[in-house]
């Protein structure tokens, strides 16, 4: 259970950005040097990870991306040529396209399901912790290899979905070969790692006082009403959190395209996502100036939907503190 | 006699050495073999096959010099590519590199390859014809030795015309118009079990004899894309016919087919009648069919403007340009290239050997389907090779991939596309220059 235990502490964080936490004054007693060193040692080695691992190639590839860099020659200055560059680059602006799709489709249906079976199994379903883990585990899976080389067989013309709608007679297609519905065999993808976000309902859920649904009902609402009036409210700051993560987590979806297509974000750029793009510039084109613009791009515009979603958040989430 | 170092020469000596070190800062070792012990990293593309009779090859050349341990590293063809440009670009490539001939030109320009005339004195060239030693060439210097030749054929299965009582067409003569009636009797008899045709149009290798037979080129001596836009929508249209007619296989599997391996091919699988390969792919078809294959000429060439096919050196062998043991590497391509022992063991699987003698050497030792392949090789007329695949346009075949499937879904008019594929491999070429 420790994991849950830590998904629900990890759940009740953002209860609480407003820091309304009144009368406590920080502690008068002077930081102890020896503290200090010692919260410092047994930090070291995740500072040392996030300075040499992230920060450093972030820094490194912020300075690329104003450069021309062919990976093999010396990187050449290029001032802002690679953002300007990006204004005219139709394949950008397609991935770019995909990479929405895929995120304004697969996040809300994902979260809608995952809402619902957390409100189904929290009524006290038997085997709930049985459910539960068979629901988790596709979330562990998702992002795999894989699970992406199984998506390729199970989609695929002579394909499990196929093979199953042959049983009533419907004609089977390439679900991933063709540009139709490429995209939408890794939107389904995406929507059946719902367990991750359901297990961090299911957490928002135990903390909701029961007083209420009884009073509820004592006045005579029923369950639609009580789910309405109650669950809904006291959830939004766990939809929010959930909204915020999957989100940031769909518009850095990479391994699923690539696997599937090979590489290629094919058949005709339909699965091309935005970072399966800047990966084929960097390693495929050798243009890893204008792969590296293209990361800082991307993560202007998670940014960007990170503070569009906790501005909008002040209309519709509740906390109940 | 006392040498004076004087302040001037001092401040002008510095600044000169540096600029000069700055120059010459290949950072390669020194192509003097060295008796101590030498480590070489070794790395190719390649099916288990070739893994297991390269590893062979490694311990006959380790036992002839005891001094040089071999290390192999061994990818897919994806992962080798993606793994090559990030290792040189940390400067930690392999010293002795797998390459083909589409990227030949865009790391040698880029100055990741070692120019071989610097280590001549270990690598001897002399068993390959002139002809075919300068297709390893860019810009006049030698980044390449070729491993071995292959040409482009059609494979036939013959079980499958005999069953369907249908006769094998006389290569000789034949066209693509014969090749389309031929593939849609099969097809009809198969009864969309069997289609007569192998979905193609990927591969460098289909566009190429196309472009060759209808007199021009893919690419210009001045590494600019040649080829006319009517020349690639008429290729694009006869591959739309062959789907549209069920003489191919639908998109959507030619979609998957291009990304599965040799073994899931309609070839392999005795699922098409005919296909498009390359001639030392015969072999590794053959067993996996376990029917009859046989290999024909290219459809088109008797009333060819210029001969399509041609002969391809299969792969090379580079050398990293910083390679610290770039002596010992040129002993081991040395090896790679011309010694029987060691072409004994690959046989024709990096292409049929360049070198005549070991060609004729190892010819014996073939399984039929490998004779075949030599056969071919030796049968067909050619004419001379294009040229190496410019800097930049080492992607042409995702390139061609992805207008190949706009076209055969509809989403593109082939004219249209086929002005689009030239302007952006050219764009792409622009880029790298």
């Amino acid at each position: 259970m420790t994991v849950f235990h830590e998904l629900r502490r990890r759940t009740a964080a953002p209860a609480e950005p407003r820091g309304r936490v009144p009368g406590e004054p920080r502690r008068k007693r002077p930081a102890n040097k020896k503290d200090n060193l010692a919260a410092l040692v047994f930090l070291a080695p995740w500072l040392a990870g996030l300075l040499v691992i992230t920060i450093g190639p972030m820094i490194a590839s912020l300075v690329l991306s104003f450069t021309n860099y062919d990976l093999l020659q010396p990187p050449e200055w290029a001032g802002f040529d690679n953002f300007v560059r990006m204004l005219g680059d139709e394949r950008l602006h397609s991935s770019l396209q995909v990479t929405f799709v895929y995120v304004f489709v697969s996040v809300p249906v994902q979260l809608t399901i995952a809402l619902l079976l957390a409100v189904v199994l929290d009524r006290g379903v038997r085997g709930m912790a049985f459910y539960r883990s068979i629901f988790y585990l596709p979330s562990l899976l998702g992002s795999s290899v894989a699970i992406a080389i199984l998506w390729q067989q199970v989609f695929g013309t002579e394909g499990l979905v196929n093979h199953f709608l042959g049983l009533f007679g419907v004609p089977g297609r390439g679900w991933i070969s063709e540009p139709g519905t490429a995209l939408s065999s890794l939107i389904v993808l995406n929507v059946w790692t719902f367990g991750a976000p359901m297990v961090i309902f299911l957490a928002g859920l135990r903390q909701i006082p029961s007083m209420y649904y009884e009073a509820a009902a004592v006045d005579g609402a029923g369950p639609l009403r009580r789910f309405r009036g109650i669950t809904l409210p006291l959830l939004t700051p766990i939809i929010f959190f959930n909204l915020v993560l999957q989100i940031i987590h769909a518009f850095q979806a990479f391994t699923q395209a690539f696997v599937v297509s090979n590489g290629t974000g094919g058949p005709s750029d339909s699965t091309l996502f935005f970072t399966l793009y800047a990966y084929q510039r960097a390693f495929r084109n050798f243009d890893m100036g204008y792969a590296s613009a293209m990361a800082w791009f991307l993560l202007v515009v998670i940014a960007a939907f990170t503070a569009i979603n906790f501005y909008a958040a002040r209309f519709w989430v509740f906390y109940d503190d | 006699m006392r040498h004076v170092v004087s302040r001037r020469s001092v401040l002008f000596g510095v600044p000169a050495a540096l600029a000069l070190s700055a120059c010459s800062g290949s950072g390669g070792g020194s192509t003097e073999l060295s008796n101590e012990p030498v480590t070489l990293r070794f790395t190719w593309w390649g099916s288990d096959a070739r893994h297991q009779r390269t590893q062979q090859v490694i311990t006959l050349f380790q036992e002839k010099h005891p001094n040089i341990t071999v290390k192999g590293e061994f990818k897919d063809w994806n992962g080798y590519w993606d793994s090559l440009a990030t290792t040189a670009a940390a400067q930690e490539a392999p010293d002795v590199i797998q390459m083909d001939e589409l990227y030949l030109a865009s790391y040698a320009e880029r100055g990741a390859l070692l120019d071989l005339s610097r280590v001549s004195d270990h690598l001897d060239t002399g068993g390959i014809a002139e002809d075919v030693l300068a297709t390893g060439k860019v810009e006049d210097k030698q980044y390449g030795v070729p491993t071995g030749l292959a040409a482009y054929s059609m494979v036939v299965n013959t079980d499958l015309l005999d069953q369907y009582g249908i006769e094998v067409p006389d290569d000789d003569t034949w066209s693509w118009d014969d090749l389309k009636e031929i593939g849609a009797k099969v097809s009809a008899a198969g009864g969309g079990k069997v289609t007569g045709v192998q979905s193609w149009g990927f591969d460098m290798g289909g566009l190429n004899i196309w472009t060759r037979q209808s007199g021009g080129r893919l690419f210009g001596d001045d590494g600019n894309v040649a080829v006319k836009p009517a020349v690639v929508a008429d290729y694009w249209r006869y591959l739309v016919e062959l789907a549209d007619k069920g003489i191919a296989p639908p998109p959507s599997v030619t979609v998957e087919r291009a990304t599965a391996t040799l073994d899931q091919s309609g070839t392999a699988t005795n699922a098409s009648a005919f296909g498009t390969w390359w001639n030392t792919q015969l072999t590794s078809l053959s067993a996996a069919s376990g029917q009859h294959l046989t290999l024909l000429k290219l459809p088109g060439e008797a009333d060819a403007k210029q001969r399509g096919v041609y002969h391809k050196p299969s792969m090379y062998w580079s050398i990293f340009s910083r390679s610290k043991h770039p002596g010992e590497a040129a002993l081991l391509v040395d090896f790679l290239a011309n010694s029987q022992d060691a072409a004994e063991v690959m046989l024709t699987d990096r292409g049929v050997p360049v070198n005549e003698k070991i060609r004729t050497a190892i010819e014996p030792k073939l399984d039929p389907a490998d004779q075949a392949a030599v056969r071919y090789l030796n049968d067909i007329k050619v004419s001379p090779p294009p040229r190496v695949t410019p800097n930049g346009a080492s992607d042409i075949e995702k390139i061609l991939q992805r207008h190949t499937e706009q076209v055969l879904f509809g989403q593109a008019k082939p004219e249209d596309a086929a002005t689009s594929f030239i302007n952006e491999l050219q764009a792409e070429i622009d880029a790298a220059a």
